[in-house]
C-alpha cells in the first residue's frame, strides 16, 4: 500500500515506538512514497488489487534495494571469514561467537533485521571444548542476539543431526526464555536421535522452541534449505526476493457462486500478483545494484541464483466460509467436509496458475514462485476477515487427532513454507514420547511444519514467531517496548483471539 | 453373530494410558464398584428406566421401543444425564463391532503408538477385545489392557495371549469389598502370573485411608515388583474432584496428606521397586 506525506509525521510524533522503530518506520515510509506504477510499471488493474486490499505487499514498498529474505551461508564465515567486515575465520568458540555477531549488524531483510542467524548448533560444534564454560558463553551469546536484535522474526536452526552444542542450545533456550531468536529443529527421525529429539519437544513446550520441521519433505522439494523467520523454508544461501499475498478472505466478497471465484475472480487476482512478483524482482535484480554491491554475495554468502520468490495466501478459512454461506451450508471450515473440498478447489486453482508462471531469476526453483501460507498481519482493516494462512479460525478448532488430519493434506501446496500450532497442556510435559508421537504422526501424513506449546507459558507463538503475552498486552496499550513484533502480536490476537487458542488436554 | 460391544467412550489421543500416544476405548461394564470411582457412569448396561432423557437440556436424547436414542451432534457434554442415572450407567454409551473400532483404530494410526482397552473393566469384554486386538496388531500398534485384575485366567486366557502388556490397578488386599464390594481376591495371584508372563506394563494403586490396608497392600505389591525392574509402580493420592456428592462424603476426610504418599514412595524405593511415580 502507498504512504502518505501524514504518515512520516505520525510516526515521529507516536508515542507507541522507540527511536529505532521510528527510523526503520520512516524509511518503510520513504519507499511506499513513489508510484508503484512510474516505478515499477505496476498497470491500474494490480494498483486496483493493492488498493481494494485483496492483494497486499506487506508494505514491502517499491523502490526495493534488498530481498525480503536473505538466508546466508555461515559456514563461509567459517573457512574464509569475512573481509570486508576484516574478520579472519574464528579459531574459538569466542570468536566464532563474535564474529556472528558482527555479521549479523550486517545482514539486510525487510525489516533490517537478519531473518535467519545460521545452523547455530552446527557452527558451534567445532569449538565446544569444556562444556560448562562453553555454556555460559553460548547463553550469553543467544541473550545478546535477543535484545540486540529486537526482531521476533530472527530464526536460528538445529539439527537434524544431534550435537553437543545442539543440546547446550536447547539447554540455555529453556534458561533464558526469550522470543528471539526464532528456532526450529530439521526434524527426520531417521537422523536425529530420539533422545535429542525428546529434548527440543520439551523445550517447545517450556518455551515454545524449537518448533519441529519437516525435513525429508522440505529436501525432497527444495534441496539445501533453511527455516527462517517465521517458517519460511528458502534456499541456503540465497533467499527470497518478494512476499506478497492473496487475501482469500476479502477476495471472496461479492462472488456469487464457488464457480465464480474459481473460473473467474480468483484466477484474475492470481495473474495480477504474479506478474507484479515479476516486476518487483526484476527492478531489485535489474536497477537496485543490490546484487553488486553487496559484500554478502562478493564473499560467497549468498548467490544471487539462490534467490525465488514467495506466492503468499491468506484467510482461506474465511473464504470457504463465505462460500459455505452461499451454499446454504451451515458449516464452518475445520469441521466440514465440504469446507475442505472447497479449500483445495481454491488452493487448486492458485497452485496451478503459480506453478504455470514463468518466474523471473528464479532458475533455483525452475523459475517458479513458492507457495506460501502466510502467517497474517494487522495492516487493514481487511485483515480482521484474513484468518493466518490455511488455518481454521480459533474457537472452531475441532479436538487435536481430527485438527492434524484436517490440516496436514494443506500442508501440501505450500513448498515455501506453512505451519500448525498446538496448545498442549501441562500433563504432556511428563509425556513427551507422547509429543513426539503426534510430531511424527504428522510428519507421515504430510505436514510440512508443527509447533507446540503449554498454554500457560507467557512466551506464545502468536502465529509463526514469539511474543511474550506480557509484552505484547503492553504494547497493545500504547507502550513502547523492545520488539516491533510485539505490537504486530497484539493487532494478530486482537483479530484471530490467538492466545485463546483451544487446549489440548488429553485428546480434547 | 457379530461380536459386538457396548463402549462407554473413545478417546483418539491420551497420554496417560500406557506408553506414548495411545487411543483409548472404554469399555461399559464393571465387575466391582470402588467407593472412589471416578467415572461410575461405566459400571452398569443401560436399562432404559428413561429417567435421563427428559432432563437433557439440548434434545440429545430421545427415546424409541429399544430405549435411549443418543444424537452425539448436539450433546454438549453438560454431564447431567450420567449425574441423573441412578443406576451408574450412561445414555451416550454405543454399541460396536470389531469392525467399526477396527475403522476408527486405522484412521488414527499414523500419530498413535498403539492402543489402550479399560473401563469399566475390560476383561468383562475378553473375546470381543482378543478379536480387536488380533486386528489391530498387524497395524504395528501395541494392545494394552488396563485391568483391576479381578479376572479368571482361563476365560480369558485368549486375551492374555493376543495383549502386549497390562496395566494392573492393585485396589487391595484384604477387606476389598469394603472398598470395592466384591468378594472376589485374586487380584495379586493374577497380578504375580502376568508378570511371570512377562505381560506387565505397569501398576497403580490409589490411596485412601482406612477404607484400604494401604501399607500392606503397597509394601506386598511392592515385594513383588521389585524383581521386575521395568515395571512401573504409580502410587495415587485419592482427590474428590469430579466425585459425586454422596462419594465426596466418604472421601473428603480420608484423603492421605502429599507428605505420607512421599513417605510411601520412599519406602516402595527401599524395599527394590525401581519405577516408582507419585500422583499427588
Ligand atoms: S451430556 Fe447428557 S444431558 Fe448433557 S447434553 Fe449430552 S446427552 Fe444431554
Ligand atoms: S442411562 Fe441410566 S437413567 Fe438413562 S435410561 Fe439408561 S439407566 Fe436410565
Amino acid at each position: 500500500m502507498r504512504s502518505k506525506m501524514s504518515d512520516i509525521l505520525d510516526v515521529v510524533t507516536s508515542k507507541g515506538l522507540t527511536y529505532q522503530q521510528k527510523l526503520y518506520n520512516l524509511a518503510n515510509i520513504a519507499e511506499r512514497l513513489l508510484d508503484p506504477r512510474e516505478i515499477l510499471e505496476y498497470t491500474d488493474e494490480e494498483m486496483m488489487y493493492i488498493e481494494n486490499d485483496m492483494i497486499c505487499d506487506l508494505n514491502e514498498g517499491y523502490a526495493i534495494y534488498r530481498p525480503r529474505y536473505i538466508v546466508p551461508d555461515y559456514y563461509v564465515l567459517l573457512s574464509k571469514g569475512c573481509k570486508f567486515l576484516d574478520l579472519k575465520p574464528p579459531t574459538d568458540l569466542d570468536e566464532l561467537l563474535d564474529s556472528l555477531l558482527i555479521l549479523y549488524n550486517h545482514v539486510p531483510s525487510i525489516t533490517s533485521f537478519p531473518v535467519f542467524i545460521g545452523d547455530l548448533d552446527k557452527l558451534m560444534e567445532p569449538f565446544i571444548t569444556d562444556e560448562e564454560k562453553d555454556y555460559i558463553k553460548i547463553k550469553r551469546f543467544l541473550n545478546h542476539v535477543d535484545k540486540a536484535i529486537p526482531d521476533s522474526f530472527c530464526h536460528a536452526d538445529i539439527g537434524p543431526e544431534k550435537t553437543k552444542a545442539g543440546e547446550l542450545i536447547l539447554r540455555a533456550i529453556i534458561e533464558l526464555e526469550n522470543p528471539t531468536p526464532n528456532m526450529t529443529i530439521r526434524y527426520d527421525k531417521d537422523i536425529t536421535p530420539r533422545d535429542f529429539a525428546l529434548k527440543a519437544a520439551e523445550a517447545c513446550l517450556r518455551v515454545s522452541k524449537p518448533s519441529f520441521s519437516n525435513n525429508k519433505k522440505y529436501y525432497s522439494d527444495l534441496g539445501d534449505h533453511r527455516i527462517v523467520s517465521c517458517y519460511n523454508a528458502l534456499p541456503h544461501g540465497g533467499g527470497a526476493y518478494t512476499l506478497p499475498r492473496l487475501r482469500l478472505g476479502t477476495i471472496v466478497k461479492g462472488v456469487r457462486s464457488l464457480d465464480e471465484l474459481l473460473s473467474d475472480r480468483l484466477p484474475k487476482v492470481t495473474r495480477a500478483m504474479a506478474s507484479m512478483i515479476d516486476k518487483r524482482i526484476r527492478f531489485l535484480v535489474e536497477k537496485s545494484n543490490f546484487f553488486e554491491t553487496s559484500f554478502l554475495v562478493k564473499e560467497g554468502f549468498i548467490k544471487r541464483e539462490n534467490f525465488s520468490a514467495m506466492f503468499g495466501i491468506v484467510g482461506l478459512a474465511d473464504a470457504v466460509n463465505y462460500i459455505l454461506k452461499l451454499e446454504g451450508l451451515n458449516e464452518k471450515f475445520g469441521t466440514s467436509k465440504r469446507g475442505d473440498e472447497i479449500g483445495h478447489s481454491i488452493l487448486k486453482v492458485i497452485s496451478d496458475i503459480a506453478n504455470s508462471h514463468e518466474g523471473v531469476y528464479c532458475e533455483r526453483t525452475n523459475n517458479r514462485y513458492l507457495l506460501h501460507a502466510q502467517v497474517g498481519a494487522s495492516l487493514s482493516q481487511e485483515d480482521y476477515d484474513n484468518t493466518p494462512a490455511h488455518r481454521i479460525r480459533v474457537g472452531e478448532e475441532p479436538i487435536l487427532p481430527v485438527h492434524i488430519r484436517q490440516a496436514s493434506p494443506f500442508h501440501e501446496y505450500f513448498t515455501s513454507g506453512t505451519g500448525d500450532l498446538f496448545a498442549l497442556d501441562q500433563t504432556y510435559l511428563n509425556k513427551l514420547d507422547a509429543v513426539l508421537d503426534i510430531i511424527e504422526g504428522a510428519f507421515a501424513s504430510g505436514a510440512r511444519y508443527i509447533t507446540t506449546y503449554l498454554h500457560n507459558t507467557d512466551l506464545i507463538r502468536v502465529t509463526g514467531y514469539l511474543v511474550k503475552k506480557s509484552d505484547a498486552f503492553k504494547a497493545g496499550q500504547g507502550h513502547a517496548t523492545l520488539r516491533d513484533t510485539d505490537i504486530l502480536g497484539y493487532g494478530t490476537n486482537d483479530r484471530a483471539h490467538v492466545f485463546e487458542r483451544r487446549v489440548r488436554v488429553d485428546g480434547k | 453373530m457379530e461380536n459386538k460391544a457396548v463402549v462407554n467412550r473413545i478417546i483418539p489421543f491420551s497420554n496417560v494410558d500406557g506408553p506414548g500416544n495411545r487411543l483409548a476405548i472404554f469399555f461399559q461394564g464393571c465387575n466391582i464398584s470402588c467407593i472412589y470411582c471416578h467415572n461410575p457412569e461405566t459400571i452398569n448396561r443401560c436399562i432404559s428406566c428413561m429417567a435421563c432423557v427428559s432432563g437433557c437440556p439440548s434434545g440429545a436424547l430421545k427415546t424409541c421401543d429399544e430405549g435411549v436414542i443418543y444424537d452425539e451432534k448436539v450433546c454438549t457434554e453438560c454431564d447431567r444425564c450420567i449425574k441423573t442415572c441412578r443406576y451408574n450407567s450412561s445414555p451416550r454409551a454405543k454399541i460396536y463391532t470389531v469392525d467399526e473400532l477396527y475403522k476408527i483404530i486405522d484412521d488414527y494410526k499414523l500419530f498413535i503408538r498403539g492402543i489402550t482397552v479399560s473401563g469399566g473393566e475390560p476383561t468383562l469384554q475378553a473375546e470381543f477385545i482378543t478379536e480387536l486386538f488380533k486386528r489391530v496388531k498387524p497395524l504395528g500398534l501395541t494392545c494394552f489392557v488396563d485391568t483391576n485384575g479381578f479376572f479368571d485366567r482361563e476365560r480369558i486366557s485368549g486375551l492374555i495371549e493376543a495383549a502386549d502388556k497390562f496395566m494392573v490397578d492393585i485396589k487391595a488386599i484384604d477387606n476389598i469389598d469394603i472398598l470395592c464390594g466384591t468378594t472376589m481376591k485374586n487380584n495379586i495371584e493374577n497380578l504375580k502370573y502376568l508378570l511371570r508372563l512377562n505381560k506387565v506394563y505397569e501398576v497403580r494403586s490409589v490411596i485412601i485411608q482406612d477404607y484400604m490396608d494401604v501399607e500392606n497392600t503397597l509394601f506386598t505389591v511392592a515385594s513383588i515388583l521389585k524383581e521386575y525392574p521395568e515395571v512401573i509402580y504409580k502410587l495415587i493420592r485419592v482427590h474428590t474432584q469430579g466425585l459425586r456428592d454422596e462419594q465426596k462424603e466418604k472421601v473428603k476426610d480420608k484423603v492421605p496428606s502429599a507428605e505420607y504418599v512421599r513417605q510411601l514412595g520412599e519406602k516402595i524405593r527401599d524395599i527394590g521397586v525401581r519405577k516408582v511415580e507419585l500422583i499427588i
